[in-house]
C-alpha cells in the first residue's frame, strides 16, 4: 500500500515540476512579447517623427525647389505607409534616408547652418535620425531573443506562443545623412 | 528623469567601469536628472552622496582576473529594495554578466533596463556556464550599450543580438582649462615631449620611443623627454645610450591635475603605444588639452584621430619612421599649432555631454518601448501575470 503511495507522490512531484517549468517559460515568452509589442510601437514613432522633421526641412523654403520636392514625396510615401512592418515600409523607409543623404550635401549643410531656423531644423532632424536607429535596434534585438526562445522544442510541443505570429526583423538602411554628423 | 545606476564593481578601488559611472552619473545630476547609484563599497570608504553602498565587496576571481565583487542573499534583498524605493525611470546596470550587484539588480528589476557592456575579454567557457541561469534575465535588457566595437562583438557573438556602440566620454574642458607649467614648456631649443603610461609595459610603447631617441636628438640635441606613469627607471632604461637617459626626465606617476598640466604644456605628446588598446581615451584627454598628438597608427587610435587630421601618426613599432615625424613636428611650429587645433575641436566629439545625450536617447528610446507596450490579451496571459493589469 505504502508504496503505491510513493508511486503516486513520485508521479504528482514529477507533474508539479513539469508544470511550474512550463509556466515559467510561457511566462517568459509573454515578458518577451510585451517587450517586442514595445520596441515596434517605439519604432513606429520614431519614424514617424522622423518623416515630419524631413516634411519641417522640405517645407523651409531653405532647400532649392528640386530638392525640396524629392525631399517631400519620399516623407510622404513614409508618412502613407502601410501601418504594418513589411517590404513596401521598408521601401519607403530606404527611399527617406536616400532622398535624405542627396538632399543633404555638404554645401546645403552648410547653408543650412548658418540661418537660425536651419541650424534647429538639422538639430531635429539629425535627433530623430539617431532615434530611428536606435529604435531599430532595439528592436531588431527584441525580435532575435523571441526568435530564438520560440525555436525550444518545450514552447512548440506545448503550443505556448499561442497564435501570436514569429516576429521578423525590420530591415531597411537608417544611416544618418552622412554630411549631417556633429560639426 | 529618475535613473538607477549599478555599478558592480567596488568604489574602494579605482577602475575604468567606476570612473564611467561616476562621470556619467555627475553629468546627468548636472542636468537636473536624479540619480541613485548603487555599488559595493566598504562602510570606511567617502562615497558621493548620490551613491548608495550595496555592502562590503569579497575578492573574487572570474573571468580570468580578480575582482571585488557582492553578491548573497542579503545583498540581494538590498538591491530589492532600493529598486523598490528607487522608483526609477529606467535602470542602467554596467557588465550584467558580471556576478555581482548588476545581475541581482537585472533579476530583480521589472521596469525599463539598458546595460552597459564594457570588457572585451570574456571568456567563452565562463559564459557558457553562466548562460543558462542568467539567459532569461537578460531578455529582459531592452537597450544594449557597447563602449567600444571590440566590446560590441563580445555582445554579438556572446550574448546574442546586437548593442550599440557609445564610447566613453571626456571631460574636455577639465583639460581645455588646465594651468601650463613653466617647467613643462618647451623653448625652440629645448622642446618638450611627453609620454604617459606604465614604463614596464612593452605594450606601451615606450621601448620604441627609446630607439628612435638617438636619432631624434642627433637633430634636435636641446630635446627633453618628460616620462610619466609608475615604474622603475633604473630598470626601464638599462641598455640605453647615455644621450638619451639624460634627455629623459623620469615623473613617476602623476595625479590627474598633473597628468592634465604636462599635457597643456609639452610640444608634442608620443602615444608609441604597440597594441591593446580598445578605444584611446589618453589622446582624446591630449587632444582636449592642446597637445599636439603623435600616436601609431593602431585602428583605435586611427578612429580616434579622424585617420591623421586631428594628429599626426607613424607607423606601428618603427622607430625610423616615428624619428622622422617628430623632427619634422619639432622643426614645424605651424604643423603643431594646426594639429593642436584641430585636435582640440575634434575632442568635443567625445566630451562627456556628446556622449551624454547619446545615452539619454537610449533612455528615452527604451521608456518609450516600455509605455507603448501592450499587453497580449487572454485568460491565459493574464493568469501569467497574477491577474494584473
Amino acid at each position: 500500500m505504502s508504496e503505491v503511495l510513493s508511486w503516486v507522490f513520485a508521479v504528482l512531484f514529477v507533474l508539479v515540476v513539469i508544470a511550474w517549468y512550463l509556466t515559467y517559460t510561457a511566462a517568459r515568452l509573454d515578458r518577451l512579447h510585451v517587450r517586442l509589442s514595445g520596441t515596434l510601437a517605439a519604432l513606429d514613432a520614431r519614424l514617424v517623427r522622423r518623416a515630419e522633421a524631413a516634411v519641417e526641412l522640405a517645407n523651409s523654403g531653405l532647400l532649392d525647389g528640386a530638392t525640396s520636392l524629392i525631399l517631400a514625396n519620399a516623407a510622404a510615401g513614409s508618412l502613407e505607409a502601410p501601418a504594418e512592418h513589411g517590404n513596401a515600409r521598408e521601401l519607403a523607409e530606404n527611399d527617406l534616408t536616400e532622398a535624405l543623404d542627396l538632399a543633404l550635401t555638404p554645401e546645403a549643410v552648410a547653408d543650412l547652418r548658418s540661418t537660425a531656423l536651419g541650424t534647429d531644423v538639422l538639430a531635429r532632424l539629425s535627433s530623430a535620425c539617431t532615434r530611428v536607429q536606435l529604435a531599430r535596434r532595439f528592436h531588431n534585438d527584441a525580435v532575435t531573443d523571441v526568435r530564438r526562445v520560440r525555436r525550444k522544442w518545450t514552447i512548440r510541443a506545448f503550443h505556448l506562443a499561442g497564435y501570436t505570429p514569429l516576429p521578423h526583423t525590420v530591415e531597411f538602411n537608417d544611416e544618418a545623412p552622412e554630411h549631417l554628423a556633429v560639426a | 528623469m529618475r535613473i538607477g545606476i549599478v555599478c558592480p564593481y567596488s568604489f574602494d578601488v579605482p577602475g575604468g567601469v567606476q570612473f564611467h559611472v561616476r562621470d556619467l552619473a555627475e553629468h546627468l545630476i548636472g542636468q537636473g536628472h536624479e540619480v541613485s547609484v548603487l555599488a559595493p563599497a566598504d562602510s570606511e570608504t567617502e562615497l558621493p552622496d548620490y551613491v548608495t553602498s550595496a555592502g562590503r565587496a569579497t575578492a573574487v576571481r572570474y573571468n580570468g582576473s580578480v575582482a571585488r565583487l557582492n553578491f548573497g542573499p542579503v545583498t540581494a534583498s538590498k538591491v530589492g529594495r532600493w529598486i523598490d524605493q528607487g522608483e526609477f525611470d529606467v535602470l542602467h546596470l554596467h557588465e550584467p554578466v558580471t556576478p555581482s550587484v548588476s545581475v541581482l539588480a537585472l533579476m530583480a528589476a521589472d521596469g525599463p533596463i539598458v546595460a552597459t557592456f564594457h570588457t572585451s575579454m570574456l571568456r567563452s567557457r565562463t559564459m557558457q556556464t553562466a548562460y543558462p541561469i542568467i539567459r532569461p534575465s537578460l531578455e529582459k535588457i531592452a537597450g544594449r550599450i557597447a563602449v567600444s566595437e571590440d566590446a560590441r562583438r563580445t555582445v554579438t557573438t556572446h550574448v546574442g543580438g546586437d548593442a550599440v556602440v557609445i564610447p566613453n566620454g571626456v571631460y574636455v574642458d577639465r583639460f581645455a582649462s588646465a594651468p601650463r607649467r613653466s617647467e613643462w614648456i618647451g623653448t625652440p631649443a629645448a622642446p618638450t615631449i611627453a609620454f604617459l603610461g606604465r614604463m614596464g609595459e612593452p605594450r606601451k610603447g615606450l621601448p620604441v620611443l627609446a630607439a628612435a631617441l638617438p636619432e631624434v636628438l642627433r637633430a634636435v640635441p636641446g630635446l627633453r623627454v618628460l616620462v610619466a606613469g609608475p615604474g622603475d627607471p633604473e630598470e626601464v632604461t638599462e641598455g640605453w645610450p647615455p644621450d638619451v637617459v639624460a634627455a629623459c626626465d623620469f615623473l613617476g606617476a602623476v595625479s590627474d591635475d598633473d597628468k592634465a598640466s604636462l599635457l597643456a604644456s609639452v610640444d608634442v605628446y608620443v602615444a608609441p603605444n604597440t597594441g591593446g588598446e580598445s578605444f584611446g581615451i589618453i589622446l582624446i584627454e591630449a587632444m582636449s588639452a592642446g597637445a599636439c598628438v603623435l600616436a601609431s597608427d593602431l585602428a583605435a587610435f586611427s578612429r580616434v584621430l579622424d585617420g591623421g587630421t586631428a594628429g599626426a601618426m607613424f607607423a606601428n613599432e618603427q622607430p625610423d619612421d616615428l624619428a622622422r615625424t617628430l623632427v619634422d613636428l619639432l622643426r614645424s611650429p605651424e604643423r603643431r599649432a594646426t594639429l593642436a587645433e584641430a585636435g582640440q575641436q575634434r575632442a568635443r566629439i567625445f566630451d562627456w555631454s556628446v556622449v551624454a545625450d547619446k545615452i539619454l536617447a537610449v533612455y528615452e528610446t527604451v521608456i518609450e518601448g516600455r509605455a507603448a507596450a501592450t499587453h497580449p490579451q487572454g485568460r491565459w496571459n493574464r493568469f501569467l501575470r497574477g491577474g494584473a493589469r
